[in-house]
């Protein structure tokens, strides 16, 4: 071949590798207009440190999941600062008498292709829920509800097999719902994958998902019409949640401007440092979680008043909030009523003081004796997830509060997995955890302090105590309903049954050049609530 | 011997290693200590699905048996299902494969071209000054912990100079021709991380090949020829150290994938690598293994291409 | 995460029993390695380190569970700064050394003593020979840290584990390394004559095989143990490691995840620093005493 055939074969492969590479890229959408003049035409970037893996929002979801299902499939109710229920799908709630609860939800709600949200989707996906049972938070608050029914378009009523002042609120804030007719074919929504795979997703946020990228964006678009926020158009045009699995990484986007927000909540160590830096607002977001250590009263030893009392003196609980969470949790008063939430919470019941000699005093008043070297003969395991890097760090503390007044603290960091297969089985002494969002007393009670109850990890059965929890859930009188919660959260500090230790406020980031966010409790709301995105705004200049 | 036998050898040996490959990641399951049924069946399945899994495997059969009905499962493609994602291993790694592949084949791309040039400055300078600079550069670059190096650049070149992105592959909303370019862009830092770590111990090899080629008889015959200096240099030792050169890349691509895993960690770019590192956080062990296993595989077949093209180009080798 | 050492950087050097004027060959290497400067440096180096390892407790106390000043930059109180807990790094660096210097050393040693009975018999032993290569090339070319981290997330993080899955991915580099010198004295003339003085294989393996390639074994320790290091970081680094001692990955990993990597430099730099100089001077010190055993690589 000579030179000049030698060239143009070379300049025609490139030409045809250029063609041939320029189709493999992504093709443009192709763009359409905007209707409302307040609606942008801005992108609002959110990191996360996880993947999406679960599109289905009645099945146990990670903190990913629940964020962008949350953009897609509307609940019936949201909270307030304070932890009361408020309107979001559903317009009026409550009892229709002791077993039966209704709600009534808006007329204006579309899916998105266009069939109209109605109280079927409600009822269906209520009766599915507890037909199907899948595995996650929803079900759990099904223990009483027996069936829906849609009596018209926009009215749900609930049948209850006993009285339940809770239910209607719980199952209205933590249920989402979804389309029956997306739902029904498929199964069992215990099974079903809502993976998009054939036509996308059937939603009814303000936003939806319509490109996925595994292990690296999600893309969801603007809906023209979401009723919930003020303007009646969602601002952003669009929002991409992308994935950045190391938060140092996610910090460094967030102050180079590649990302505008970051949803989870930032390392207590960060936030001080985040505050300061320029181009950045830190939001609050009140806690609707706390932090304790429950003792199990399997153990001889634990069974006694004394001991779990010792060792509720001997943590030095204002040393861990100063310093494991830099100031940024608030004592609850050792009360599993949380300062949150006002109308509950009770401030004459104070916390555990961090007083080594008293622990020791009490030991031997359970009749135990400490031998030379200072310890007293008996030993308790402290599990905790080393996948938790908070807890990891108290828990330290903790031993170390322990072993001064003479009570030796074995501990025990393991993988997640293992520590919740551990605590199922109740393999522990101590348990050291975190309850992520608590909402309702009653709810909360039932399941911590009942015998059997699902997260009764101190396995304490005082009938005392269970009678005043029955009670609760049958009155429906929120001010008598009040007094026996207080009641009750006295019993359960004095026993000792649930040592609280702190509830924490989070600390989210996100650029200056975005305002608008609502933030709401916990961490699953917090700015990234659909309401609070679809107000976000680019700050103008 | 002839091409075909060489070619046949090769591939079998490729094959022989998958399945050793494949037999320890199976023993290692099941003889660690901890659950055996943690290698199939994950601890939130529903008892049913469970037992179900545990009965396509065998876990209540003897090893042997076990082994025959793992060996199978793989020969169908199946790598099991994430723990937790409820989609398929094969599709969680096929998605980000591509990545890594474009992350590592650049990586030591970039290793040959910058490495050979070096190796043969150090070899020319032996002794020396020059060599000493290079002996101590590449003795540096091998010793570098990969998670530092990286989060320096990110905090040089991404956040305070602001000349490259920090984290994933791309661009989102950025089609066509600039695509490309964001695809590019997002490349720089991880690659230049990768390529510090892997051209110290390259460039040290070359370096020795090439006083090896230099110490050759023949290279003392062309010099007692008159031949100049660079020409010996070039044309005869570094020619003949080329393909060696380029066969050590397919032995240095199994600590390339290793290194991977760091790098896509701390740069947020959707690889393999990343993908192991969330899989260990949520201890998916079907994920891991897959990982590992194709990761393996790859490595493989890389190595037997490598050495099927070396073994073309240099019949010497087909002898061995 | 690291890159291998080829056989051409180590090469195989044909025994010498006896050095050129008599002395003995240890001797020699010894004179020609003290004329190398960047030898006797990094041998300083690591001598300081082990120092530091068995004087740890007279260096420093022992980091506090906690500390008051959270995240502070180095000064005067506290060398190295604090952490995100406002534990002394300091402290945390001199305690890690011990972790890693121990983990390295253990690693590596079983690594080693593994590894070279292997190669060592394999070269004996012709038949075992050709499996023994078959499998110590397998091993060799499939990733590793992948494997490492299945198996560390099996079995759960321990300071055991971790010395355990290091060693058993790090022999067959020394069994690579060891089994092509032991090959070549195998074959040597006077091992032949020790044939026709005893069966016993003991004997000769112990008496003329192993110190013929006793100098290999030498390098191979030391790559071996640097190796380990940064292996065991890396395991560390992703949350593999044990959450009861301090190592130097440790305190990476805890900066990591407290999301103060890239805002409080100091985490990051000075376990860096640590592991480099480790890794750095156990590499040099390899390559110095290689070149000083081999007297044809000082030519010019």
């Amino acid at each position: 071949m000579n030179r000049h055939s030698r060239i143009a074969a070379i300049g025609g492969a490139a030409a045809l590798a250029a063609l041939v590479l320029s189709a493999c890229a992504p093709q443009a959408p192709e763009t359409s207009s905007t209707s409302s003049p307040d609606a942008g035409d801005d992108t609002l970037t959110i990191a996360t440190t996880t993947d999406v893996v679960n599109y289905n929002p009645l099945v146990g979801n990670s903190r990913s999941d629940y964020w962008v299902t949350n953009l897609m499939y509307p609940h019936l109710l949201s909270i307030g600062p304070d932890g009361s229920k408020e309107a979001e799908l559903a317009v009026d709630w409550g009892y229709v008498d002791d077993t039966t609860g209704f709600y009534e939800i808006r007329d204006d709600m579309t899916w998105s292709d266009g069939e109209p949200l109605t109280a079927e989707d409600v009822a269906y996906t209520m009766n599915a829920v507890k037909k199907d049972a899948p595995a996650g938070t929803y079900y759990g608050q099904m223990a009483n509800f027996e069936s829906a029914e849609a009596v018209s378009d926009t009215r749900v009523e609930i049948t209850l097999t006993q009285p339940d002042s809770s239910i209607v609120d719980e199952i209205g804030f933590w249920g989402n719902v979804v389309p029956q007719h997306v739902f029904e074919p498929a199964g069992s929504v215990a099974e079903f994958a809502n993976d998009g795979s054939e036509d996308g997703w059937v939603s009814a946020g303000p936003f939806e998902l319509t490109k996925v990228q595994v292990g690296q964006s999600y893309t969801l678009d603007r809906v023209e019409d979401y009723p919930l926020v003020e303007s009646g158009t969602p601002i952003p045009a669009s929002i991409v949640y992308r994935v950045f699995p190391d938060v140092n990484t996610e910090i460094l986007a967030l102050q180079s401007g590649e990302v505008d927000a970051i949803a989870n909540s930032l390392p207590p160590s960060q936030v001080e440092q985040l505050k300061s830096a320029e181009g950045i607002e830190v939001v609050e977001v009140t806690g609707l979680g706390y932090a304790h250590m429950t003792y199990n009263m399997q153990n001889p030893d634990l069974a006694k008043l004394e001991v779990r009392q010792a060792l509720a003196h001997a943590a030095d609980y204002e040393a861990i909030r100063n310093v494991v969470l830099q100031g940024q949790a608030v004592s609850t008063g050792s009360s599993p009523l949380m300062p949150v939430l006002s109308k509950y919470y009770d401030d004459s019941i104070t916390e555990y003081e961090y007083d080594p000699e008293l622990s020791r005093e009490l030991m031997e008043e359970a009749g135990y004796t400490a031998s030379a070297d200072g310890m007293f003969p008996v030993s308790f395991r402290l599990i905790y997830s080393l996948q938790d890097p908070v807890t990891s760090q108290w828990a330290q503390l903790v031993k170390d509060g322990a072993a001064e007044a003479g009570i030796p603290i074995e501990l025990q960091g393991m993988e997640r997995n293992t520590y919740l297969a551990r605590t199922n089985e109740g393999d522990y002494d101590i348990y050291a955890g975190n309850f992520a969002i608590m909402d309702d007393p009653a709810t909360n009670f039932s399941l911590s302090y009942l015998p059997g109850g699902a997260i009764n990890y101190t396995y304490v059965d005082d009938p005392a105590l269970n009678d005043l929890i029955a009670q609760a859930s049958a009155t429906f009188d929120e001010d008598e309903k009040i007094e026996i919660m207080r009641e009750a959260a006295k019993i359960v500090h004095d026993q000792v049954y649930d040592n609280v230790m702190y509830t924490q406020n989070l600390y989210v980031a996100h650029s200056s050049d975005w305002d608008g966010f609502i933030s709401k409790p916990s961490e699953l709301l917090s700015i990234v609530n659909p309401v609070s995105l679809a107000s976000a705004h680019k700050v103008s200049e | 011997m002839s091409i075909a036998l060489f070619i046949l050898r090769r591939v079998g040996r490729g094959l022989l290693t998958i399945l050793f490959a494949v037999t320890v990641t199976f023993l290692l399951l099941r003889l660690l200590p901890g659950d055996p049924a943690l290698a199939v069946a994950s601890p939130n399945m529903t008892d049913e699905a469970r037992a179900a899994l545990l009965t396509q495997y065998g876990l209540d059969q003897p090893l042997f048996v076990q082994y025959f009905l793992y060996l199978g499962e793989l020969l169908r493609g199946n790598l099991g299902r994430s723990f937790t994602q409820s989609i398929p291993v094969i599709d969680v790694l096929m998605q980000r494969l591509p990545w890594t592949i474009l992350l590592t084949v650049t990586s030591l791309v970039l290793t040959v071209v910058i490495g050979i040039p070096l190796g043969v400055l150090a070899a020319s300078h032996k002794n020396r000054f020059l060599d000493r600079l290079v002996q101590v550069f590449g003795v540096t670059g091998q010793s570098l912990f990969v998670p530092s190096v990286g989060i320096v650049l990110l905090f040089v070149f991404g956040l305070n100079l602001r000349w490259f992105p920090i984290g994933g592959a791309y661009d989102d909303a950025v089609y066509g021709m600039e695509w490309y370019g964001s695809v590019l862009s997002h490349l720089v830092l991880p690659v230049i991380s990768l390529t510090l770590i892997q051209l110290g111990s390259y460039v040290l090899t070359m370096r020795a090949t090439l006083i090896e080629a230099l110490g050759e008889d023949y290279i003392t015959l062309a010099k007692a020829k008159g031949v100049p200096p660079r020409t010996v240099l070039w044309k005869h030792a570094v020619r003949n150290a080329m393909l060696p050169a380029i066969t050590l890349i397919g032995l240095q691509l199994g600590f390339v994938v290793g290194g991977a895993v760091l790098t896509e960690t701390v740069f947020a770019y959707p690889g393999i690598g990343r993908g192991i590192y969330e899989a260990v956080t949520q201890l998916d062990f079907a994920v891991l293994q897959g990982a590992f296993l194709l990761l393996a595989v790859t490595v493989v077949v890389a190595n037997m291409l490598t050495d099927i093209a070396y073994g073309l180009l240099d019949p010497r080798v087909r002898t061995s | 995460m690291t890159a291998p050492i080829f056989d051409t950087e180590l090469k195989p050097v044909l025994v010498d029993p006896a050095a050129d004027d008599g002395r003995r060959a240890s001797q020699q290497t010894w004179h020609a390695f003290r004329r190398q400067p960047l030898g006797m440096a990094s041998l300083t180096i690591l001598a300081l380190l082990v120092l530091i390892t068995v004087i740890a407790p007279l260096l420093a106390p022992y980091p506090a569970s906690y500390g008051t000043d959270v995240l502070q930059p180095p000064s005067a109180e506290h060398w190295f700064g604090t952490d995100s807990l406002g534990r002394d790094v300091y402290a945390e660096v001199i305690w890690g050394t011990q972790q890693s210097v121990i983990v390295a050393l253990a690693a590596s040693a079983i690594a080693i003593v593994f590894g070279t009975l292997v190669a060592v018999v394999g070269a004996y032993v012709p038949k075992l020979d050709a499996v023994i290569g078959v499998v110590v090339d397998l091993t060799l070319s499939l990733p590793v840290l992948p494997l490492m981290i299945l198996v560390a997330a099996l079995v759960g993080p321990s300071t055991t584990t971790i010395i355990l899955v290091v060693a058993a991915f790090s022999w067959p580099e020394v069994t690579r390394l060891v089994r092509s010198q032991a090959l070549a004295v195998v074959k040597l003339p006077y091992v032949d004559a020790a044939r026709l003085m005893t069966r016993r294989p003991t004997w000769i393996l112990g008496r003329h095989v192993i110190p013929a390639v006793t100098p290999v074994i030498v390098v191979s320790v030391v790559v071996t143990a640097s190796r380990a290091v940064l292996s065991a970081a890396g395991l560390a680094f992703l949350g593999l490691g044990d959450p009861t001692t301090w190592s130097w990955g440790r305190i990476l990993y805890e900066a990591q995840q407290s999301g103060a990597m890239v805002s409080a430099w100091w985490l990051t730099l000075y376990p860096s620093l640590a592991i480099l100089a480790l890794v750095l001077s156990a590499t040099l010190f390899a390559i110095a005493y290689n070149d000083a055993r081999n007297p044809r690589s000082n030519e010019r």
